[in-house]
């Protein structure tokens, strides 16, 4: 036994010590430098006769602190390695989870039950009704007789023959708008009327970016006395800084229609360019913009889209900072005559909106198309 | 409609710029197209269908003058008198007659004409600029004349040549039987016997208010033209336009309904300007043929009125401030708030008290109007059941996987054709935008077909879609909701391979909807729907009536719209309003949960492999004690130990009695008669 001897057993044993991690890794360590049979440190010590007998009690002592060290390292390790272990049966937690199958939603619907739940707390009636209407309910008694240059405006698919409609009544052609439910509603019911008239429509439109010949419409009918055109302006304004968020700016403008007089517009503020109709920021809505990327990629969104920048000036709102999102005005008189309401003692307010149109306005999507596609890369974007 | 800036200007001197002016139109209901900066700034106003008056820079400038309250400047065609300065005769040149019959007054109520001595020739510069900003291509000095007072003031002119006129007549009447013209546009186009037709003594040489003649079209050897100003009536042009497919800025203007007091002063503005331009004089009188003079009409307006449709007391004062410059005469009534207003003829949009009240709105300002909210003041009704069925629909397959998809209701009608009851053709529409929507959808399934081929186009492999909507069969319009499934049962995991759909899912779907809407109890039956597969097509049935169908879609309907050959594509179809119909009611009674144990037995049999689970639960229930309280298969086996043609079936009984505890003796005594029962009836063997 000799001073380089331990030295050299200690460097060896801090070699071993610092590969062992695992529990049987530093038992074997134990094993190999304090086995009472052919342990290095056991060795050792059996040598220490060989070491000249002035030298021995010192050697003795170095070697037995060694073997001392060695013990206590190996025991603090060893309780350490065999704390961390996992318990029996343990899994491996980053392992995916096991999800039942879960659907989505189509945005439309999304959005629709989102209008509807808006609307019926305000106490409005939601009112379904047929798709397939004769030109008295969506035409005539809208103010909109034969030969008006109105019908103009609504393209109408029409029927080969007369089919019966989920009213239960005659038909011969596809309605433009869902106004003819409101029609009906207020041919049974007297006033006052508050409700909301949501379903799918029809227009003789070709497919395009913005356009497609079946979408979805809601409209609203107020009918009431004293309803004014301050009461619709108050009602939109709750409802479309619900939908689309306080910090939009709304504004009214005249228009027309012929069920309604005055008719307004009414636009929001832009929220690409928050209104300034400078080059848009990158869409702010939210839901999907996170998204946008991946979708833009996938090839479903168009890469400008995808961005929100835009030279010179936003092009969402045509550089304009306000957005068409419906129509509206005060309920025709004559509208009030054809379904027998006195148009002296009541007034009402009606309004249209599409939720196509408002979706892709308020999740930034570019292309009404994809509504009708359903690609399930597009769908499963939304919330369930 | 294209408003040349410097044009607006000269008629009212509107003290702003291109950007504020056309921002401040466009909020009083004209929506703005377009504002083209540069040297010849133009606004481009979108024009709604009501406002004809406005297709002018007249009309626009009236709005300008009620916005800026300023007055719109003598000249430019805006002078009230009817009559012309120029009408009466032509000194120093050999009058030229010509004579003007209207035999259809119903249609032309109005006619005036005038004949002027031309030298044709291209118009001077300012002019050609002037009608290129506005839109409107330089012919020659003539016709751009009459373009140019159409754009001006709104009245639509044409001129012919004088000397292709037979006789020097012009006849305003209907089409004849089977006659036929050259338009302008060089078509030549039959005419139907209710069109109105401008004809000389023989022919047709223009159709009223929609285009002229090539025969007597304005050429540079025309010496002699007959200026024609009119007003017909805007059914008539438009039912002609229509016909004949051929819209022009006539037709546009007269369509909607032009001014009846216009003509004349159509004719005076353009014998100005060719007196302006050096392009001719008159050489006749101006001749008018105007039979049966319209009045014009007057509203009562109530300031009352206004305060309830606007929700807004607007100033007495301020109404005859915004009714007056858009060309309304006011006056007040007993100084209280009303007044007569006359309506001007240009304002053909303008007939009731509402109408009145626009104006007022438009001008005082839409956005200066309070915000209410309308008080509630009967209480709401429940909800539509409709929308209560659809939501529920909705979460129950969202749940059980499946995305809800969106397709038209319009389909090919090949591809509506399978889904067709026997021999009847779908519902077809009369004008489809082609063919690929000529159809209304006798069935949900195609248009998922399609969703379904385009996502596995797309490298999808696994794929549930359904949706909720209205279909079309023999019985008129219904509601359905249908569904697909293509792919794997479950989602796949790393923990084991994934199970691909199959017949049981399809069925498990149909009998998840039923759950859901607490449906007592289905019956399933063999579909022979052409578009299943045979031995894979069930009809789901319920009270005796057919509520759905499902099953394996018939691959060959799947492949002919881009699904892979070899993937089974699993569907089904349920009736709303059956569904509905056999729905549990809202009348549900709890039942307590029983009391005594239930005592549970297995059984084993084999029988042969063609024998319906249904009728050994059959069998079994017609023999045991009514303390059989269910019946449920839970194995089924074939292979080793199990001869050719059968099959082993393991089902699990449960007896209980509701008002006490069953002994062991009584179950096996059961058991026993079952497994003699089902020896008799199906060959069954006991494992």
């Amino acid at each position: 036994m000799s001073d380089s001897q331990i030295d050299a057993l200690r460097a060896d044993f801090e070699r071993d010590l610092s590969t062992a991690t695992t529990v049987t890794a530093l038992r074997g360590v134990r094993d190999r430098y304090l086995s009472r049979k052919g342990g290095l440190v056991s060795g050792l010590l059996k040598s220490l006769g060989s070491a000249p007998p002035d030298a021995r009690p010192r050697l003795g002592k170095l070697a037995n602190d060694l073997r001392q060290q060695i013990e206590t390292q190996l025991d603090e390790r060893i309780a350490a390695a065999e704390a961390d272990r996992p318990p029996a049966g343990a899994v491996d937690l980053t392992l995916p989870g096991r999800q039942p199958a879960l659907g989505h939603r189509h945005p439309l619907t999304l959005l629709r039950e989102r209008i509807e739940s808006i609307f019926s707390r305000l106490g409005f009636l939601i009112l379904e009704g047929p798709e397939l209407e004769d030109e008295y309910h969506n035409f005539e008694a809208l103010n909109m007789p034969p030969d008006h240059p109105a019908r103009d405006m609504q393209d109408t698919l029409y029927l080969a023959g007369p089919v019966r409609s989920a009213a239960g009544s005659p038909a011969t052609l596809l309605r433009t708008h869902t106004s003819g439910m409101q029609i009906r509603y207020m041919e049974q019911h007297k006033p006052p009327v508050r409700l909301i008239a949501p379903g799918r429509v029809y227009r003789r439109d070709n497919l395009d970016l913005t356009h497609t010949p079946m979408f979805t419409q809601v409209e609203g009918l107020v009918v009431g006395e004293g309803i004014s055109l301050a009461d619709l302006k108050g009602t939109l304004f709750v409802f479309l800084r619900e939908l689309f968020g306080d910090q939009r700016k709304l504004r009214f403008r005249p228009s027309f229609f012929p069920y309604t007089e005055p008719s307004a517009e009414v636009d929001i503020s832009c929220g690409a360019c928050g209104g300034t109709g400078k080059s848009a920021r990158a869409p702010q809505s939210g839901l999907v913009a996170p998204k946008l990327a991946e979708a833009s990629e996938a090839g479903l969104v168009a890469p400008k889209f995808a961005q929100g920048a835009n030279e010179g000036g936003c092009n969402m709102c045509k550089r304009t900072g306000w957005i068409e999102v419906l129509g509206s005005g005060m309920v025709h008189p004559a509208v009030f005559e054809a379904v027998g309401y006195d148009p002296d003692r009541y007034t009402g307010w009606a309004f249209g909106m599409g939720i196509e149109r408002t979706a892709l306005l308020k999740w930034g999507v570019e292309d009404i198309r994809l509504f009708y596609e359903n690609d399930l890369r597009f769908l499963e974007q939304f919330p369930l | 409609m294209r408003i040349v800036y410097n044009w607006l200007r000269e008629i009212v001197p509107v003290p702003d710029d291109v950007d504020t002016v056309a921002r401040e139109i466009s909020l009083r209901g004209f929506e703005l197209a377009a504002v083209e900066q540069g040297q010849e700034p133009v606004i481009d106003f979108e024009i709604t269908a009501n406002r004809p008056d406005c297709l002018s820079h007249v009309g626009i400038a009236r709005e300008a003058a009620a916005i800026w309250g300023i007055a719109i400047a003598p000249g430019s065609g805006t002078r009230a008198q009817g009559v012309p300065s120029l009408s009466r005769d032509g000194s120093g040149t050999t009058a030229q007659s010509l004579e003007v019959t209207i035999e259809a007054p119903d249609l032309c109520p109005r006619y005036c004409a005038q004949v002027f001595q031309v030298t044709v020739a291209p118009s001077p510069s300012w002019l050609q600029q002037r009608l290129e900003a506005a839109g409107v291509r330089p012919i020659n000095n003539i016709v751009d004349v009459t373009n140019y007072v159409m754009l001006e003031i709104g009245q639509p002119m044409h001129a012919f040549d004088l000397e292709r006129l037979g006789q020097h007549r012009i006849v305003v009447r209907r089409a004849r039987a089977k006659e036929s013209m050259r338009t302008l546009d060089g078509i030549d186009r039959t005419l139907d016997p209710d069109m109105l037709v401008i004809a000389d003594a023989e022919r047709a040489v223009a159709v009223g208010g929609v285009m002229g003649g090539a025969d007597s079209e304005i050429s540079t050897a025309t010496k002699t033209i007959a200026l024609e100003s009119a007003y017909f009536e805007p059914t008539s042009v438009r039912r002609s336009s229509k016909r004949l497919g051929l819209k022009t800025e006539a037709s546009a203007r007269f369509e909607r309904g032009s001014d009846f007091e216009l003509p004349p002063r159509g004719i005076a503005r353009a014998a100005e300007l060719f007196t302006q331009i050096g392009a001719g004089a008159p050489v006749s009188p101006l001749i008018d043929r105007y039979p049966a003079p319209r009045e014009k009409r007057r509203i009562q307006l109530r300031s009352a009125r206004i305060a309830r449709l606007l929700g807004q007391v607007v100033p007495p004062e301020d109404v005859p401030r915004f009714l007056k410059p858009l060309g309304f005469e006011v006056v007040a009534k007993n100084g209280h708030g009303e007044w007569t207003v006359t309506v001007p003829s240009f304002r053909v949009d303008v007939v009731r008290e509402e109408d009145l009240i626009e104006e007022v709105g438009r001008h005082y300002g839409f956005d200066r109007l309070p915000v209410r909210f309308p008080p509630l003041d009967a209480a709401q009704p429940p909800p539509d059941p409709i929308i209560v069925r659809d939501r529920l629909i909705r979460q129950t397959l969202t749940a059980a996987g499946f995305s809800e998809a969106m397709t038209f209701a319009f389909i090919e009608r090949q591809a509506a054709l399978p889904f067709c009851e026997r021999g009847v053709e779908p519902t077809a529409i009369q004008n489809p935008l082609s063919e690929k929507f000529a159809a209304l959808r006798p069935s949900l399934l195609p248009g998922l077909i399609d969703s379904c081929a385009h996502n596995r186009r797309r490298g999808r492999k696994d794929i549930q879609l359904f949706e909720i909507g209205s279909r079309f069969t023999s019985r008129g319009e219904g509601c359905g909701v249908a569904f697909v499934w293509l792919g794997a049962a479950t989602l796949s995991h790393w923990s084991g391979a994934s199970r691909t759909a199959d017949f049981f899912d399809a069925k498990g779907t149909v009998e998840l909807l039923c759950r859901a809407f607490g449906v007592a109890a289905i019956d399933v039956a063999p579909s022979s729907a052409p578009y299943l597969v045979g031995g894979r097509a069930a009809e789901v049935i319920s009270d005796r009536t057919l509520l759905g169908v499902l099953g394996q879609l018939v691959p060959a309907i799947g492949e002919a719209r881009g699904l892979v050959a070899g993937e089974e594509v699993y569907v089904g179809e349920v009736d709303l309003e059956v569904l509905a119909r056999v729905a549990a009611g809202d009348d549900l009674r709890a039942q307590s949960l029983p009391r005594y144990p239930s005592i549970v037995r297995d059984i084993s049999i084999v029988v042969d492999e063609t024998l319906p689970a249904a009728s050994v639960r059959g069998t079994i229930r017609a023999v045991a004690p009514s303390t059989l309280v269910s019946i449920s298969e839970f194995d089924r086996y074939q292979g080793k130990g199990v001869p050719e043609g059968r099959v082993s079936l393991s089902l699990r009984l449960t007896f209980r009695d509701p008002d006490r505890t069953l002994t062991d003796d009584e179950v096996l005594g059961a058991m026993d008669r079952i497994v003699e029962a089902l020896r008799t009836a199906h060959r069954a063997e006991q494992r």
